[in-house]
């Protein structure tokens, strides 16, 4: 079978990298005229210097920074007190924008919104991701207007939404729509980089989704005579509701 | 091939070009400044990125073998190639076996080392650069001259040329129109294609994981759509952990771009999850040395593997904004290019003489997010290839000459004043224009000052006196008075060695 054969070959390919990766590290270490290091060394400099681990903002000045920056950045920031307004405003807006193809990720926040219904009073086609095999999903995230997720995090010092893939949060929703809206639940909102990124040291490997995706602002690119293009490949107007 | 100074010829004789360039290595350097002030200690961080690059290259057999293994316990297929043909070989085995038609890839400037696009077309393979400026110049035929900005020299004209040309229709040169062009063009293709291949900004070692910084979305939309990914790695773009990434992420962007974070930073640890919806099923890493390993251990370059492609060196660099990156005639160009092309390549004899297009002012250095100090490797590169005996000849004997004479007080004088008697030929007012003997060079572009007719030596006893006289009268404030006194004392007590060839009476 075609399939065994390619496994065959994977296999193959695996034992060659294999001794390949031996002789790699014996020259390394030769070339660095030592014998092969084969415990964690101790890393006296990991992650960002002392003084900026104690940086930590009030909910007001994170609320505030966050906007600053993800507007700079080209993105849109609204403030609804709650699920309901969030709810309000993506209706707004999918009827100024004409939205009939909306995608959203299936997590127990988007449920809560309640969206899928009155959206679908208007005409427009809501399909919620999930893992089905049947539906082409990368297919329903290209065709869509509307893109909306629950971000994991925000980060309000760079601006940041972060978002990760699961089953029911597919990478796609956050990146083939035109248009992006990230719910951010305003608990989920902290004030350095550092703060995420450790979660993932302190997860470790086996935790971790296959995409973890920071997102600051709508894509964009400078390549044609520093002329700035929004919405070049992915989003081009992007939302964070801060939510709360 | 052509050599620096050609190809810099024919940039400097592109206005555009220059014009070009300069606009935005000029932007980018006032954007880097400023983001490094908004965000405060510089110094600190640069130190702090410093360190982490140093151990983590200090101990690379660990971090690499880490990496490796725990990439395959995420389920990536990990492959190492010693070799730019190696890692093509392996890309290509895996291209056939998936029966590929079209390959999407991101920005990557390994596989700019690897010129693995033609390697694919020859394969009959399509493979499509995504990146808007990479997809420009892949369209033109050219390669990058900007790390960042890799169509930095072309214009708008330009792109829309190149860009109707494929369209099949005239597109008006403006931004939005050609933009929109290829995001719809492109979308096509990442949908189509049978496999996604990016580079690597930093790989984890704990986690296995990947990490690449973008602002377009494509990277991401190559790691996402098609069911095969290949990734392709420097076998130096490792860091410890994700606590370290933070430092990266601080430094990379602002000192790229300015940013506070690209638009997309996304960390990617193995194919897709037997649930997910979408991203790769396979996804295979290929780990390059192509004479990166050459550095370690020497004492002179190693620091040259704590690179992290940021480009702040090239729009700081007063030669790279005259010549752009084209004419330093390698992957990389600037600064960073000018020592990392000949360190990768272990055959001096196929050094060009792009070393010595610097002015070794530093700026590079200033630069620096990770503080390489590439001016001084700029200096170790002159120094290994006149070593080796692939110096300039002429200038290997003009310094033998002028070793000769001027390690000799006696040869030395006497030259001097048969120079002032021979350049009365040359001189007119008080300049030497002619491009004579070793004048050459120099007087290409400017003119040469004459010798004085009474050197300084001669004059300094009288120089002297002076001093004396009016140190007194013009040195106020008793403190000073008593400074400027105590050294005219402590000069006049020394001894004047008239042997240590500071003389100039024979």
């Amino acid at each position: 079978m075609m399939n065994n054969e390619y496994n065959d070959w994977l296999k193959t390919k695996e034992a060659e990298a294999r001794k390949k990766q031996e002789q790699f590290m014996d020259r390394i270490a030769g070339k660095l005229k030592r014998s092969r290091l084969r415990e964690a060394p101790e890393h006296p400099f990991r992650g960002a210097p002392m003084y900026w681990r104690e940086l930590e903002w009030s909910l007001e000045e994170r609320l505030a920074r966050f906007e600053d920056n993800f507007t700079a950045a080209g993105g849109h920031v609204a403030r609804p007190a709650d699920l309901e307004a969030a709810k309000t405003y993506i209706m707004a807006k999918a009827q100024a924008l004409g939205a009939r193809y909306i995608l959203r990720q299936d997590d127990p926040t988007l449920a809560e919104l309640g969206l899928d219904e009155a959206l679908a009073a208007t005409g427009a086609k809501v399909s919620v991701w999930n893992g089905h095999r049947s539906e082409a999903w990368i297919a329903r995230a290209a065709e869509a207007d509307f893109g909306i997720v629950t971000a994991d995090h925000a980060v309000a010092y760079t601006g940041s939404l972060v978002v990760q893939s699961a089953a029911e949060k597919g990478r796609s929703v956050s990146l083939l729509p035109t248009t992006l809206f990230a719910i951010v639940p305003v608990e989920r909102l902290i004030t350095r980089l550092g703060e995420v990124l450790q979660t993932f040291d302190a997860a470790g490997r086996e935790a971790l989704p296959a995409g973890i995706h920071f997102i600051s602002g709508p894509s964009r690119s400078a390549d044609i005579e520093n002329d700035l293009t929004i919405g070049v490949h992915g989003p081009g107007i992007v939302f964070a509701l801060l939510v709360g | 091939m052509s050599s620096v100074k050609e190809r810099a010829d024919l940039a400097l004789n592109n206005d555009f070009l220059r014009k070009a360039v300069r606009f935005t290595t000029e932007r980018l350097r006032d954007g880097k400044r400023k983001a490094a002030d908004d965000h405060g200690n510089w110094e600190e961080w640069r130190e702090r990125g410093r360190q982490i690059r140093l151990h983590t290259i200090a101990h690379l057999d660990y971090y690499l073998d880490r990496f490796a293994e725990q990439a395959r316990a995420n389920g990536a297929h990990v492959h190492f190639a010693s070799t730019g043909a190696e890692a093509v070989q392996i890309a290509l085995e895996v291209a056939a076996r998936k029966e590929a038609h079209t390959v999407v890839k991101s920005k990557s400037m390994v596989s700019e080392e690897l010129h693995i696009n033609r390697a694919l077309e020859e394969a009959g393979v399509e493979a499509v650069e995504t990146d808007l400026g990479e997809y420009i110049i892949q369209l033109a035929g050219e390669a990058p001259s900007h790390i960042i900005i890799p169509a930095i020299h072309k214009n708008r004209y330009q792109i829309a040329q190149l860009l109707s040309r494929e369209a099949g229709e005239e597109l008006p040169p403006e931004t939005s129109v050609l933009a929109g062009f290829v995001r719809r063009k492109l979308r096509a293709k990442f949908l189509e294609a049978d496999i996604g291949m990016t580079g690597c900004n930093f790989a984890i070692a704990e986690t296995g994981s990947i990490v690449l910084f973008e602002n377009e979305g494509n990277a991401r939309m190559v790691s996402t759509v098609p069911k095969t990914q290949i990734t392709f790695m420097g076998m130096e773009r490792i860091i410890p952990s994700w606590s370290d990434l933070e430092v990266m992420a601080t430094l990379l962007p602002r000192s790229a771009t300015g940013q506070k974070l690209t638009v997309y930073m996304s960390g990617i640890t193995g194919p897709r999850r037997t649930a997910d919806g979408d991203g790769p099923e396979e996804m295979h890493i290929i780990i390059l040395d192509n004479g990166r390993s050459e550095q370690l251990g020497d004492p002179e370059f190693q620091e040259l593997l704590n690179c992290i492609r940021c480009g702040a060196c090239l729009n700081a660099c007063p030669v790279y904004r005259h010549i752009g990156g084209h004419a330093y005639g390698g992957t990389y160009s600037g600064p960073i290019g000018a020592v990392l092309t000949p360190a990768l390549n272990k055959n001096v004899a196929e050094w060009d003489d792009i070393a010595s297009a610097s002015s070794l002012c530093g700026a590079c250095y200033e630069a620096c997010p990770v503080k390489i100090p590439l001016h001084d490797m700029l200096v170790y590169l002159r120094r290994r290839k006149v070593e080796q005996g692939y110096g300039n000849k002429l200038e290997t004997a003009g310094m033998k000459g002028f070793a000769a004479v001027t390690s000799n007080s006696k040869r030395f004088h006497r030259a001097l004043k048969a120079g002032r008697v021979l350049q009365r030929v040359v001189v007119r007012n008080g300049e030497i224009s002619a491009r004579i003997g070793p004048l050459k060079g120099w007087n290409r572009y400017r003119v040469a000052p004459s010798l004085a007719n009474q050197p300084f030596r001669e004059r300094w006893d009288t120089l002297q006196h002076e001093l004396r006289a009016s140190v007194a009268q013009t040195v106020t404030g008793a403190a000073a008075q008593e400074r400027m006194k105590a050294a005219l004392h402590k000069r006049a007590a020394r001894p004047i060695d008239r042997k240590e060839g500071h003389s100039y009476d024979e």
